[in-house]
């Protein structure tokens, strides 16, 4: 029963981590029926924008908790923000607006694209900054005081203190996100956007920035994730966002792409399905090396049983 | 295409233009005589009145375009039917002066990264850029003209043939060329002058003229494009390093000819394709000879390619049923997730974390060399005195094996399950509400692609001598479906070029490896942006792509309307003239 317990809250902290980046996906496929598939990059561009902020800071080392705490991960955050917002709505003026009414091809080939040149530029380009580390390998992260390595017991739990950071970052974004969403005039733009563009325009909406909202919101929830990856695993590379990212896309179908609460749900029900997988699944299938497996056998018995998701949204096809 | 209204105003100058180009010209001839570095770079451009290789070149498309300028000069465009109506030569001219200074200024700045900078060239570069620049900014004044309407002229069939003929020599010789440079400047600046002949060519209507005469003769042009392959080895002196690249860039293009029937004509976007290849590979790996092979029968070839074909096919209609019944955007993340599956799995059935198949990340090694009839593949033969090595073999073999995917393609794509294709990518829902089957063709193209690429595989299995997953990664579906983009998705002849030049351009261009991906994935972008419809499109491809422009929207009418009844009345949609008075009829 505990190691059921403790792959519960381990598999939900995983879960969270694919819940803040699957947010990015469901989002922007709400609004303009486009699968975002260099979403993976943003959330890696995230990872890296807050590993500048650190560096750009100084690069500081053991300091009290309460700096740490206090000034350098608030620093960092906002630096991944920073980063990934800029980067998504780059891409979305430059390579997805123009092809808004291209046949839908066009924008899924154009999003590899981005998706393979921004892994590329990090991996070729970040490392020649002066006194940046080789980004061709993994790049240790910054020891933040308070939170890397410590861990508090529970009965016979055992939860990371950087587990705690991401369920605690999932609650506050999703929390953050529902008021955006319902009570602000742009998330009600973006809603009636999602609905129907052509009447939200005569409706005096400005369309345009309520897809290049929903972009940025998803950037910004995927900086977060990014932060936490890097407090999670204590590094990061340039191709974390590939497989991170398919793992989130597979969690926002879970839940129904197009539904935010969908979204969080789908990533959670993913880590914990991942982390029991690794336990439960008997004889040799049931190692580490078979949890993409399940996860993805996951994917395609969802879109077999329930292609709209757990949640239900309903899948819009407008092919 | 628009061009700048300030352009039009220079065409007040055309007479003195045409006399300045004509200057540049005459530098553009006497330069390749003079040493153009002073040392060999690219290839040795340092004697005085002995052009090398790359100097011919430019020194070829400087006859182009003096013959240009003088056509262009001396045949005026009277009447609908002249020549000088039909071919374009002030396009051609223009097209000519503007690649030259292009090819000069690309050969010039390669040569001066490879020596030791400016400094190290010789007069006869500088020469060479001064006349391409003066012929450049001479040609820019030329009035445009119409569109060349080449296209439309009745050529007898000895003339049309020769045309085809004489094109694919063309071909062959830049194949054969363009391999045997090893040095990357003068490779570049080869494939530059290439593209530059053919553009040329585009510009003043010959490959219009072209492009009829091989629809009117298909089966020449199929014929002697497959002889061009055939003799192609003969052309290597018994050089297999060529043949291997050869072999490589065909696997690649069978493999993306394959993935165009599902991309191409039904319009499903599969980022798994390579797991399908890669499941061909390891069948028939595990089936072959190989002492490494985990599963103790081996049958021989012929069986083993059908059984890689179906196992890849299985795997398809695994995958494709459940995810084909959805809107198309998840297909390609249920493929990409396929893709991976595949991979992990292929590493993970090495005897630790599953049964052992596949010998985990070690792959299967030592398959032995394929055996017809006694015909040894792994051993070289002699023909007709040139010794033909073993990737010339294979590379046969290939050509076999791709010759079979396009006639399935040409075919499937002719018929009526191709028309269904071309449907449920235009307008599922239409074609649905038509009657087409949208589920069963969709799954016939997917599974069907999925067997071709499994035959491919197999075959591959033996070329490569060994089959290891880290050869199956995403970034490989990435590269076929780029190459299909490239080329222009859903023909046959576009797709040839997109995978050849994505496949040999890194094999060539070693020092560019680091920034290949980079390259591909911003090419994608630009691409998707500003030609989505590829280097060479079908022109009802191209209409999807932009389909405000009318006049395209006519010719396609056009071309379907000749097609219904063209069997009846061949070349009668080619009536002289027809070009501008139907179009304003349509109207």
């Amino acid at each position: 029963m505990d190691l059921f317990l403790q792959q519960l809250v381990n598999g939900l902290s995983l879960g969270a981590l694919y819940a803040l980046i699957a947010v990015g996906y469901t989002v922007v496929y709400g609004i303009v029926q486009l699968i975002n598939f260099a979403h993976g990059e943003i959330f890696m561009v995230g990872a890296f924008g807050a590993y500048t902020t650190w560096m750009l800071m100084g690069a500081p080392a053991s300091l009290s908790v309460g700096i740490a705490l206090g000034v350098v991960l608030p620093a960092m955050l906002l630096g991944g923000i920073v980063t990934s917002v800029t980067v998504a709505l780059l891409m979305e003026r430059l390579a997805y607006r123009p092809l808004r009414s291209a046949p839908r091809l066009a924008p899924l080939i154009s999003a590899i694209g981005i998706s393979i040149a921004l892994q590329e530029a990090v991996r070729l380009f970040y490392g020649r900054i002066p006194g940046f580390p080789d980004s061709r390998r993994a790049i240790p992260f910054p020891v933040i005081e308070g939170i890397t390595g410590r861990t508090v017991q529970f009965g016979g739990l055992t939860i990371q203190y950087s587990a705690l950071f991401t369920l605690g970052a999932l609650a506050v974004c999703t929390v953050l996100l529902w008021w955006f969403v319902n009570k602000t005039r742009m998330g009600r733009a973006m809603q009636a956007t999602s609905q129907d563009a052509d009447t939200s325009r005569l409706m005096g909406i400005n369309v345009d920035r309520a897809i290049a909202t929903a972009f940025a919101v998803g950037a910004a929830l995927a900086a977060v994730a990014g932060l936490a990856h890097g407090l999670r695993y204590n590094n990061i590379d340039p191709l974390m966002g590939f497989l991170s990212g398919l793992k989130a896309f597979t969690a926002a179908v879970l839940g129904g792409i197009g539904n935010i609460n969908g979204a969080v749900v789908g990533g959670l029900t993913l880590g914990v399905v991942e982390a029991m997988a690794t336990t439960f699944i008997p004889g040799q299938f049931g190692s580490s090396a078979w949890k993409d497996v399940w996860a993805f056998v996951l994917l395609i018995l969802v879109l077999v049983f329930r292609p709209q998701g757990l949640l239900g949204a309903k899948v819009v096809d407008r092919a | 295409m628009n061009r700048p209204a300030f352009l039009a105003s220079f065409e007040r100058f055309a007479a003195p233009g045409r006399l300045v180009a004509l200057v540049g010209t005459a530098l553009l001839l006497a330069a390749p005589m003079l040493p153009w570095a002073y040392r060999p770079a690219l290839d040795d451009m340092t004697f005085w009145f002995a052009p090398s290789p790359l100097q011919w070149c430019g020194l070829a498309l400087t006859v182009v375009l003096l013959a240009c300028l003088v056509l262009g000069w001396v045949v005026r465009p009277q009447g609908r039917r002249s020549l000088g109506r039909r071919l374009n030569f002030n396009r051609g001219a223009r097209a000519a002066a503007i690649a030259l200074l292009a090819f000069v200024a690309v050969v010039l700045v390669a040569s001066a990264l490879e020596l030791a900078g400016l400094v190290a060239l010789e007069p006869g570069g500088w020469l060479a850029l001064a006349g391409a620049m003066l012929a450049a900014s001479g040609v820019l004044t030329l009035p445009r003209g119409e569109e060349p309407t080449l296209r439309t002229l009745r050529s007898p069939a000895w003339l049309q043939i020769l045309g085809i003929v004489l094109a694919l020599a063309f071909v062959l010789f830049v194949a054969a060329y363009g391999l045997d440079l090893d040095d990357p400047g003068a490779f570049f600046s080869f494939g530059v002058w290439a593209g530059v002949v053919v553009w040329v060519a585009a510009q003043v209507g010959l490959l219009g003229w072209l492009s009829t005469a091989a629809g009117q003769n298909r089966s020449v042009l199929v014929l002697s494009a497959f002889v061009v392959a055939f003799v192609f080895p003969f052309t290597q002196n018994g050089s297999d390093a060529n043949m291997s690249i050869a072999a490589g860039v065909l696997i690649f293009a069978a493999t993306a000819m394959g993935l165009n029937i599902v991309v191409g004509l039904a319009g499903l976007l599969d980022l798994g394709y390579i797991a399908f290849l890669g499941a061909g590979a390891f069948t028939a790996a595990v089936l072959s000879e190989s002492a490494f092979a985990t599963i103790g029968w081996s049958p021989p070839f012929p069986i083993v390619v059908l059984i890689s074909g179906c196992v890849s096919a299985l795997l398809g209609l695994l995958i494709g049923s459940p995810t084909l019944r959805v809107s198309g955007d998840y297909l390609a993340i249920v493929t990409l997730a396929f893709g991976e599956i595949f991979r992990i799995s292929m590493n993970n059935l090495d005897g630790t974390d599953g049964p052992n198949l596949t010998r985990g990340s070690n792959g299967i090694p030592a398959i032995p060399n394929l055996d017809f009839f006694g015909f040894d593949f792994g051993s070289p033969h002699d023909i007709f005195g040139i010794t033909i090595g073993r990737f010339a073999n294979y590379y046969w073999l290939l050509l076999l094996v791709m010759g079979l995917i396009i006639l399935v393609f040409t075919n499937l794509n002719r018929s009526r399950i191709g028309r269904g294709w071309v449907a449920i990518r235009e307008d599922e829902r239409a074609a649905e509400a038509m009657g087409v089957n949208t589920f069963g063709l969709k799954l016939l193209a997917f599974a069907g692609g999925a067997f071709l690429a499994g035959v491919a595989g197999s075959v591959k299995a033996h070329v490569d001598v060994s089959v290891t997953p880290d050869q199956y990664i995403f970034l490989e579906s990435a590269f076929l479906v780029a190459g299909i983009v490239l080329g222009g998705m859903g023909t046959v002849g576009g797709v040839l070029v997109g995978a050849t030049v994505l496949k040999l351009l890194p094999e060539k261009l070693r020092f560019f490896e680091d920034y290949r991906l980079l390259t591909f994935g911003l090419l994608l972008v630009v691409m998707m942006r500003f030609r989505p419809e590829g280097l060479m499109p079908d022109e009802r491809r191209q209409l999807e792509f932009h389909d405000d422009d009318e006049e395209l929207a006519d010719e396609v009418a056009d071309d379907v309307a000749a097609h219904r009844v063209g069997s009846v009345v061949e070349g009668t949609s080619a009536e002289p003239g027809s070009g501008a008075t139907a179009k304003g009829d349509h109207r």
